[in-house]
């Protein structure tokens, strides 16, 4: 029996949640549950949990896209199956961790990962460019800014050996969300990459009357920019509709949203700014927000050149310069962010002062500032 | 459906990085709608704009959430993804699968959408891409019936919860988020799968303040794991990390040459409380100043461990930076246990998430998420809302101004005054 | 004295139904009844469109509610 369409209610079920966790773990994860003792990463990719058994768990994690076919989930499988009991994990951004039991068998699991092309690159541990977690972009989504996958790729094409390495002062998380909603969490992010709109919305008077609910649209804007207005369509009846005003507008898309009648979208007005120095982790710091440190970059398909080449610029000026173990925001803190922008040589423009909300927090309150090269 | 020429997208084959082309180009031989992904797709990175539309009534019948609208504006050039719909499957607590679970939802896929999938959302779903409306239904009575898995949040919903791996494979875990996150998850099918409050609402839980999962940072509801009695020492595995014999943060630092470790410079020097010094080749703690930021035990896993006495902190509030800006999560309850009672259910935690939900759907406006309505209430009405004693932990710093929202019970003599026997004593 | 279940969704769908907006928040459903908690007025409206009389209406990040056939909807323009 399957689904019956003259029937859909019958024999519905609901309700019934995600499968139990404890179905999918490796048999040395589930006798060892809530009994590890340390673990150590015996080379960039591969990790040992120890437990308080003696009981070793190694796991391999493995870069991945985000964007997956059931194609490759179903080589992952191959391989869980070959080496793993048939078990596998994700990480929370995107990586793939394949676990065995004893040390010998790591070998032989890294050699048919090697052996599979560049499927499945091994790294993203420790004081390294982790795999960066992003949204939909030009493949799925109706807001983007900019793509994800794509740009994600060329970035981390460059950043590639900074993947598979442990040679940076800490762990560096690099997001990208395709607009200003964020689906990821890119504004505590070391390096984030954020797509942003920068023109208005267009109204399409022809089209709203039969798409959108007016007092949604008014209503969705953070700003009070939209407005109801009574205008002309292009066959010149009066219709109610909205104006916008564009002097008030920040190029969010709740309008957007909530009506699809008022697309801002725009080749040219669409680019990418670039926030430095946020985390999420408790350690040493408080979490921090990233800053914005570049206000826009062209889109530039399919390699997006000019966004690569100033994340890896951060990235590189950040290597060189932080001490161990301190975060991108906690090098920022230590050295200023006037010794930031020198260091990076990333031109510092009006657009890093912010006039939006709270915006006092962020302004300079003290004597106390470094002579870069900035003040003539 | 025929292939399309896509020689922008083929760039994206080159280089060491997985290409997602790459994989959507083998996909595409075994389901052809995958070329017409392949060719809106390059068709928006040579136009730099996107090609979707969005939103609408479509789901399965009963829910409001799970399924997420999705159409082509160019559907006569692209009719395999004329409709596109996303799905989102309830992940497992910490995405943990086996071969045979993974390969029934493959199967399912291959079936009834388009093969191509997101490992995992942004909320930690697993993300179905693409299928078309008439296929809904059969896909989740197929679901349901054969794969006894669910749909997972979206819109107004509470979202679907996502926990770290905590203690399945993690000495750091101080509470068991696994549990948690299912235990939850259960208990509320129906605010995750029907609309339920003013905006959406998201839980994630971190097993210690190194949050992996981003609680403090993308959660309405956040619960990081803690504890609240002395960090567990190994002498002599402190004195094997003095000599060298162990890597420092378990060897995160093995690609570049840092010089010999140095406990001084790397543990006690970082510790934020300085509450950390050495007699001798001994490690001593003053652990009533210690924060728990996690920095020592990170840099020397064998030798520290968090305290026996685990739990969690509850923070409230986190979101991104539409519209106000963006929050994190603000510290409310300072420690819980996280324990079940004989139910099976987590009833403290419960407690608390009712007692911000059964507020927020009174006080919360459309669109506005909870961490917005505390800031625009305020967090001493917050606090009143949730019976909690205000403690100085509650806040950074006390405030600078001196604009306190006086209650007329605490003032004596109440508000009410006659002016008449003021004006006895002050004459105008 | 609130209103029971059956007169509580009785009064959703009138509104649903006749609204001037096609398209509602649940929030704009707790006047029909101003003594219900607003978790009761969720689960009448939730009751309704089990029953099929009401239709959810999401942007993918935002839920209303319509009467069926009233929404705006990309498959009913």
């Amino acid at each position: 029996m399957g689904y019956d369409p003259a029937n859909p209610m019958v024999d519905r079920i609901t309700d019934i949640g995600p499968p139990h966790y404890e179905q999918f773990f490796p048999p040395v994860v589930k006798k060892n549950y809530g009994k590890w003792l340390y673990h150590e990463l015996l080379q960039p990719g591969v990790l040992m949990h120890k437990g308080e058994s003696g009981d070793e768990c190694y796991t391999v994690r493995v870069g991945c896209a985000r964007l997956i076919s059931i194609e490759l989930i179903r080589e992952i499988c191959d391989v869980a199956d070959k080496h793993c009991d048939g078990y596998v994990r994700w990480t929370t951004r995107n990586n793939v961790e394949f676990m065995v039991d004893a040390k010998a068998k790591v070998q032989p699991l890294l050699d048919d990962l090697k052996s599979r092309g560049n499927k499945f690159p091994v790294g993203g541990t420790g004081a390294s460019v982790s795999n960066c977690v992003h949204t939909q972009g030009w493949i799925h989504c109706h807001t983007p800014a900019t793509d994800a996958s794509g740009v994600v790729k060329a970035v981390m094409d460059e950043l590639f050996d900074y993947f598979t390495s442990h040679k940076l002062p800490a762990q560096v998380r690099v997001a990208l969300a395709c607009c200003l909603n964020m689906c990821g969490a890119v504004h505590a992010s070391d390096i984030a990459i954020l797509g942003v709109h920068r023109k208005p919305p267009m109204i399409d008077h022809d089209a709203i009357t039969g798409l959108c609910e007016l007092p949604l649209a008014i209503s969705s804007c953070p700003l009070g920019a939209v407005k109801p207005a009574t205008v002309k369509n292009s066959a010149g009846e009066d219709i109610k509709s909205v104006k916008v005003n564009a002097d008030r507008c920040m190029y969010c898309g709740n309008c957007y949203t909530m009506c699809p009648a008022m697309p801002l979208a725009d080749p040219d007005g669409d680019g990418i700014a670039i926030l430095v120095g946020g985390k999420v982790s408790n350690s040493r710091s408080m979490p921090m927000f990233s800053k914005l440190v570049i206000p826009f970059l062209p889109n530039t398909p399919p390699r997006w050149p000019e966004t690569v080449a100033a994340v890896k610029n951060i990235l590189e000026t950040y290597a060189k310069d932080a001490r161990k173990y301190e975060r991108v925001g906690e090098w920022t803190a230590r050295i200023g962010w006037e010794k930031f922008f020198e260091k990076t040589g990333i031109p510092f423009t009006i657009k890093s002062v912010d006039d939006y909300r709270l915006a006092y927090d962020t302004w300079r309150t003290t004597t106390q500032f470094k002579f870069t090269s900035h003040i003539k | 459906m025929p292939k399309h020429d896509t020689p922008l997208l083929d760039e994206l084959e080159k280089g060491p990085w997985p290409s997602f082309v790459t994989d959507l180009k083998r996909q595409a031989e075994k389901k052809p709608e995958c070329w017409d992904i392949l060719g809106q797709l390059e068709l928006s990175f040579k136009d730099k704009i996107t090609h979707w539309k969005h939103g609408g009534i479509v789901g399965v019948f009963g829910y409001g959430g799970g399924i997420v609208g999705r159409y082509s504006d160019v559907p006569e050039r692209f009719p395999g993804v004329a409709h596109f719909h996303t799905v989102r499957l309830n992940q497992p607590s910490s995405k943990f699968y086996s071969s045979a679970k993974l390969r029934d939802i493959c199967d399912l896929w291959e079936k009834y959408g388009s093969g191509m999938t997101n490992m995992h959302g942004s909320t930690g779903d697993l993300v179905l891409l693409g299928t078309t409306t008439p296929n809904l239904e059969p896909l989740f009575y197929d679901l349901t019936h054969n794969l006894n898995q669910d749909l997972g949040g979206s819109g107004s919903n509470l979202r679907t919860p996502e926990c770290c791996l905590g203690r399945a494979r993690c000495e750091w875990g101080c509470y068991d988020t696994q549990d948690l996150c299912h235990t939850l998850t259960m208990h509320y099918q129906d605010e995750i799968h029907r609309p339920a409050f003013p905006y959406k609402f998201k839980f994630k839980f971190s097993g210690c303040p190194n949050d992996c999962v981003a609680a403090i940072a993308r959660s309405d509801f956040a619960v990081i794991g803690t504890w609240r009695d002395d960090i567990r020492i190994d002498q002599a595995a402190v004195k094997g990390y003095v000599k060298g014999e162990f890597a420092p943060n378990g060897g995160a630092h093995s690609g570049k040459d840092w010089g010999k470790f140095d406990i001084k410079k790397e543990v006690l020097d970082l510790c934020p409380t300085e509450c950390m010094w050495m007699e001798g080749d001994t490690l001593k703690i003053d652990n009533s100043e210690c924060t728990r930021c996690m920095h020592c035990i990170n840099v020397m896993p064998r030798a520290l461990r968090p305290g026996v006495k685990q739990g969690a902190t509850i923070c409230v509030g986190a979101k991104a930076p539409i519209l106000d800006g963006a929050q994190f999560a603000t510290m409310t309850i300072p420690f819980v246990e996280v324990k079940k009672n004989e139910d099976g259910e987590f009833a403290e935690v419960v407690e608390v998430i009712e007692k911000i939900w059964d507020w927020w759907m009174e006080v919360g406006k459309n669109r506005e998420r909870v961490g917005e309505t505390i800031m625009r209430v305020g967090l001493p009405t917050f606090l009143k809302v949730m019976e909690v004693t205000p403690v100085p932990q509650h806040v950074k710093e006390p405030r600078s101004n001196p604009y306190v929202f006086w209650q007329e019970d605490e003032v004596e003599g109440g508000f009410e005054r006659d002016v008449k026997e003021f004006r006895k004593r002050n004459a105008q | 004295m609130a209103l029971s279940r059956d007169e509580l969704k009785a009064a959703i769908l009138e509104k649903a139904t006749n609204a001037p907006k096609p398209q509602l928040y649940v929030k704009d459903f707790y006047a029909c009844d101003p003594e219900a908690k607003p978790r009761e007025v969720k689960n009448a409206a939730n009751d309704l469109v089990k029953e099929g009389k009401m239709t959810f209406w999401s942007s993918g990040s935002t839920t209303m509610y319509a009467a069926k056939g009233r929404a705006k909807d990309e498959e009913n323009r």
